[in-house]
């Protein structure tokens, strides 16, 4: 892992085109700003975790036969 | 039109219309898969599967929110605005199974945007939009798929 030290204000970039801006900090939050091309989603990790997990076990947990609502033949 | 043949491991041979396959750029989140389709066993069942075209073992059951969440809102950031363009939308969230019908959940947080053949897994930003919604809410009845 590169590590390095940036004040607000100060940038980095990753690759030719995506920009991580330090913009400010307020006690220990870090407010940062991300400039990527549309096709490079960015997510919070914490999320994107959550989000990778469900989908993981969305796939593997289902059985090929899924219930069908009664409220659905209403 | 042409077909595109799966040989699924869950449902066996599938036949994809080639105008059904759906190409997502940057793939499910977490899981890649370039190319999907929205594959429907039953007509009368709320799920249908999202089926890799790449993977033959990877399907994802899939509902349409409203038909659960009537009241459900996606808030979507500007980037994700951007990606989907076309006003003629199709909505989908992945199902997951579990073994009682109290464990049925469907992700909120995460949609699938589908769009001019186009589909993107994005994140709804809206306050309430929980990763496990419980589908089948205490009392709810439901039959096993014949």
């Amino acid at each position: 892992m590169l590590i390095i030290t940036r004040r607000p204000g100060e940038k980095i970039m990753l690759g030719d085109d995506i920009v991580v801006h330090v913009m400010e900090i307020v006690g220990n939050s870090v407010r940062i700003g991300i400039q990527a091309p549309r096709a490079v989603p960015v997510y919070r990790e914490e999320i994107w975790n959550a989000v990778r997990e469900e989908n993981q076990a969305a796939a593997a947990d289902a059985p090929a036969e899924l219930p069908r609502p009664a409220r659905s033949d209403a | 039109m042409s077909t595109v043949t799966v040989e699924s491991s869950r449902f066996g041979t599938l036949e994809i219309e080639a105008g059904a396959i759906i190409e997502f750029p940057a793939g499910l989140i977490g899981l890649g898969g370039r190319r999907w389709a929205v594959v429907t066993k039953e007509p009368n069942s709320p799920f249908s599967w999202l089926h890799s075209l790449d993977d033959p073992s990877l399907a994802l059951p899939v509902t349409n929110p409203w038909g659960f969440f009537s009241d459900y809102e996606i808030e979507l950031s500007d980037a994700d605005s951007e990606r989907v363009q076309d006003d003629d939308v199709a909505v989908w969230v992945t199902v997951r199974a579990g073994v009682e019908l109290a464990d049925f959940s469907a992700n909120l947080r995460a949609p699938i945007v589908i769009s001019a053949g186009q589909g993107f897994q994005v994140i709804n930003e809206a306050e309430h939009a929980p990763v496990r919604a419980a589908l089948f809410p205490e009392g709810a009845k439901a039959e096993v798929a014949a």
